[in-house]
């Protein structure tokens, strides 16, 4: 399993994938709002998103476990 | 040294000669069991293992492998300093390495004695230096010793700055004299082994009170993070690659490395002007493939410094990141970036600055941190740099984030910009407010006058845009993002060839 952390403190402005869904390495999961700006939270890996642990509009901190992805 | 054996080429040597030999012989790793086995317990390398590991074989000539502790308090092979010239890849070097396994790496008379040799030998001969610094600092056992106070290490190491390269690897503890000497070097490699601090903890707990272990006190995450180590790496053998890799920047031309996906490139920048990308992207697409090297990564993180090649030859980029506060810069950022204009300069690296930036960071806290001053570095280091740079303006140019970061005034040898650029003096929303105040007061609604400073700013964006300036010549061209390659080794090949230097050109700040 590899963790998929937020690189930056923000909002959780939108997920672009839902759990279960088939990632390839570098697809945006989720879009962080952060100074204005939207910031992509890329999958680490190819792999099947086994869950995403925030949802639209939740706060998180810099390095925060935000998904997990099974590698494939 | 290992690899030579110190064997006989003739017959049984004479007695002169034998002595010798088994003089030279005891100071070896391998006529050192007890030693070893301590090391190997804690799973580190010894000084020598480092040294021959970096080195071209056969290539090491030591400097006082026979030298003995000024104080014979116990035996202490090359007085815990095994230092000399050799060659990386074929370029002169010269390397020093505290030993751990002599009282604890510590400094003392005579090693101190040898490393201040060592330092004229590499003022004399110009030579690139690595050094594993990892130690205790000044040995007490000689304090009763008047010759201490000439060693003239600290002040040897601070005169070489900007006279070579200087590369610094800590893989253990390295407190207080050898962490001076890690803190003097132009970059610093650490292992997540490293314990680094000024005063470790016998003098903090004298001092303070508390007790903590050396890891306690000065771990390499803290350290990446605060910016005294540029590179954190997992173990020696990777500071190994790392540093033959940090060697090769400053070795002139090498062979062209293979292509990097350049057709990436026009993907990059999102088309939504809200969304941020990875400026690590860009540079992946310009640079020769594995050639990037990126230091202080976890450190003053809105900017992105980093060496690559570009056709075999060596550039720095200094890049604004908009994963990060947007790229706006604030006080570690332009410290990052002024400090690595002058590592440029001083080796005389050609520069590129890839500029994304919406200015500098805003607010009470970031001026706090005296951002007045700290933004004020990256100017002073830009515009006293000799070393040619180019620019390539990748999204946002505004205000004086902007002017520092490759414009105009400080003469870049060539500036371009992506079709995604977009130029203003100031951040436009904050601009309308001030020059349409009347008019924006007026409107009491709050979404409506939102909405209203939107449009103004869109107005002045619209004519602002690549396209737009290109026409008032603001800059030289306006390019394919996925030529960017391309026009970088243009650039490149323009340069005159680098004039040979016998004195230093500048001193690179330790901050």
């Amino acid at each position: 399993m590899t963790e998929v952390k937020c690189q930056v403190a923000g909002i959780v402005a939108a997920l672009e994938v839902q759990p279960g869904a088939q990632v390839a390495a570098e697809q945006v999961i989720m879009f962080v709002e952060s100074m204005k700006m939207e910031i992509p939270v890329e999958a680490t890996c190819a792999g099947t998103l086994v869950d995403i642990l925030v949802d639209e509009g939740d706060s998180v901190v810099e390095d925060q476990v935000v998904a997990n992805i099974r590698d494939s | 040294m290992a690899e030579s054996k110190n064997e006989p080429k003739g017959g049984e040597p004479r007695p002169d000669l034998a002595a010798v030999l088994q003089a030279k012989a005891k100071t070896l790793d391998e006529n050192r069991p007890e030693a070893m086995a301590k090391r190997k317990k804690t799973g580190h390398w010894t000084a020598r293992q480092n040294i021959s590991s970096l080195l071209d074989r056969g290539s090491f000539q030591e400097y006082g492998q026979l030298a003995k502790p000024a104080f014979n308090l116990r035996d202490g092979p090359a007085d815990g300093l095994i230092m000399g010239i050799g060659s990386v890849s074929g370029q002169s070097i010269a390397v020093a390495a505290y030993d751990y396994t002599v009282h604890a790496g510590t400094q003392a008379t005579i090693s101190h004695a040898k490393c201040d040799r060592l330092f004229h030998v590499v003022e004399n001969l110009k030579l690139p230096l690595v050094f594993w610094t990892e130690g205790g600092g000044w040995r007490p056992h000689e304090n009763n010793i008047a010759a201490r106070d000439f060693e003239e290490t600290f002040a040897m190491m601070a005169k070489l700055s900007g006279q070579v390269p200087t590369l610094g690897v800590v893989a253990g503890r390295c407190f207080a004299g050898n962490a001076n000497v890690a803190g003097l070097c132009d970059t610093l490699i650490a292992t997540k082994k490293a314990a680094l601090g000024m005063a470790g903890p016998p003098l903090v707990e004298s001092a303070l009170g508390i007790k903590l272990t050396p890891e306690e006190l000065g771990p390499p995450e803290v350290h990446e993070a605060s910016g005294a180590i540029d590179i954190l790496v997992e173990d020696e053998a990777e500071a190994i690659e790392v540093a033959k890799l940090y060697l090769s920047y400053f070795r002139g031309d090498s062979p062209p490395g293979d292509e990097p996906n350049v057709m990436a490139l026009r993907d990059v920048v999102p088309e939504n002007p809200r969304r941020a990308y990875d400026v690590r992207k860009v540079i992946n697409g310009i640079a020769d493939a594995g050639s990037v090297l990126e230091l202080r990564p976890q450190f003053g993180k809105a900017a992105v410094i980093a060496l690559i090649k570009v056709q075999g030859k060596s550039m720095g980029v200094i890049a604004n990141q908009p994963m990060v506060l947007a790229g706006a810069m604030d006080s570690p950022a332009c410290d990052k970036i002024a400090r690595f204009i002058q590592l440029c300069d001083a080796h005389d690296i050609p520069m590129l600055y890839l500029c994304d930036t919406p200015g500098l960071m805003v607010g009470p806290e970031v001026e706090a941190t005296a951002l007045v001053r700290h933004s004020s570095r990256i100017l002073t280091a830009a515009v006293n740099a000799t070393a040619p740079f180019m620019t390539v303006v990748l999204r946002k140019a505004y205000g004086l984030g902007y002017y520092m970061m490759g414009s105009l005034p400080i003469h870049p040898a060539l500036l371009v910009a992506w079709p995604t650029a977009e130029f203003g003096a100031m951040g436009l929303e904050g601009a309308v407010k001030i020059t349409h105040k009347k008019e924006l007061e007026e409107i009491t609604d709050h979404k409506e006058r939102l909405q209203r400073e939107r449009v103004l700013a869109d107005e002045i964006r619209a004519r602002n845009t690549a396209l737009e300036v290109a026409a008032r010549y603001e800059f030289d061209d306006v390019i394919d993002p996925a030529d960017t390659r391309d026009v970088v080794t243009k650039f490149l090949n323009a340069l005159p060839p680098v004039p040979k230097r016998t004195t230093r050109k500048r001193t690179i700040d330790n901050w």
